[in-house]
């Protein structure tokens, strides 16, 4: 099990920085303009209509940077705070703590997949 | 000058026995001071990566079911919780993204691949420079003024 997890290193670092980087980058634009701009009916309805989102999301560019998007900042976020939790409480609970966000973004991860297929289906 | 053997055992403890290791203990002021609240928000930012991306994942679903059910979701975004929350999380990522690559030089080795690491205020422009273009341009396009 240690020498799988050893080999998987790699992957699962790329899962945390990647969803730093990733949710970072790309999250802020979503926020900003369907959050914010179609919250408080500043974006032209049109643009945040059915047919544009729904071509915009089915493109294959468009289907990547979603699944980039929701995916990888689950893992980041999740590693984010695992590592607050176990500053501020300590290592007692650390295994349920983990489980329940690695469990979160492994979920959401298979959720998102799926999200994207049915848009193709 | 000694003509004493040397003690290089001299860390040995005289009789076996568990290792006499302190239990660990959080730093001197920890979390108020200096720059531990800072590093806590951070950490704490992983709460806005974690729940945007559950958003998001809710608006790419509702655009599967069809049209109504991205109306409605639509409409749900008008919701002043989500409104507070959105408004907190715009502040919080972007903070968190600054703090990011403000930190980045210092992640870096001294050679990138083959080539000398740039200046740390080039690093750090650079990636300042790409965020704020994403943003610029990703916002005019997602919000229709582009195409």
């Amino acid at each position: 099990m240690k020498t799988l997890m050893l080999k998987l290193e790699p992957i699962i670092w790329g899962l945390f920085s990647g969803g730093m980087m990733v949710g970072g980058i790309l999250l802020p634009v979503f926020v900003l303009v369907v959050g914010l701009g179609g919250g408080f009916g500043a974006v032209d309805g049109q643009a945040l209509g059915y047919d544009r989102i729904q071509a915009l999301a089915t493109h294959p560019i468009g289907s990547l940077l979603l699944l980039a998007a929701m995916a990888l900042p689950l893992w980041g976020g999740a590693h984010h705070l695992r590592h607050l939790w176990i500053d501020l409480g300590g290592l007692k609970s650390d295994g349920l703590v983990g489980a329940l966000c690695y469990g979160v973004a492994l979920v959401g991860s298979l959720v998102a997949i799926l999200a994207v297929f049915r848009l193709h289906g | 000058m000694s003509t004493s053997t040397p003690r290089v055992d001299s860390m040995k403890p005289a009789t076996p026995g568990p290792t006499r290791t302190a239990p660990p203990r959080p730093p001197d002021k920890f979390p108020s001071a200096g720059r531990y609240p800072a590093y806590l928000a951070f950490g704490a930012c992983g709460a806005f990566l974690m729940i945007s991306a559950l958003v998001l994942i809710g608006a790419v679903w509702a655009v599967g079911n069809g049209e109504a059910a991205w109306n409605d979701y639509r409409e749900l975004l008008s919701h002043p919780v989500f409104l507070v929350y959105h408004v907190a999380a715009f502040i919080g990522l972007t903070w968190f993204t600054l703090r990011l690559f403000r930190l980045f030089p210092a992640t870096q080795p001294y050679r990138i691949g083959p080539l000398k690491r740039p200046a740390d205020a080039v690093m750090v422009a650079g990636l300042y420079g790409l965020f704020f273009t994403v943003l610029a341009v990703g916002t005019l396009f997602l919000g229709g003024a582009l195409l």
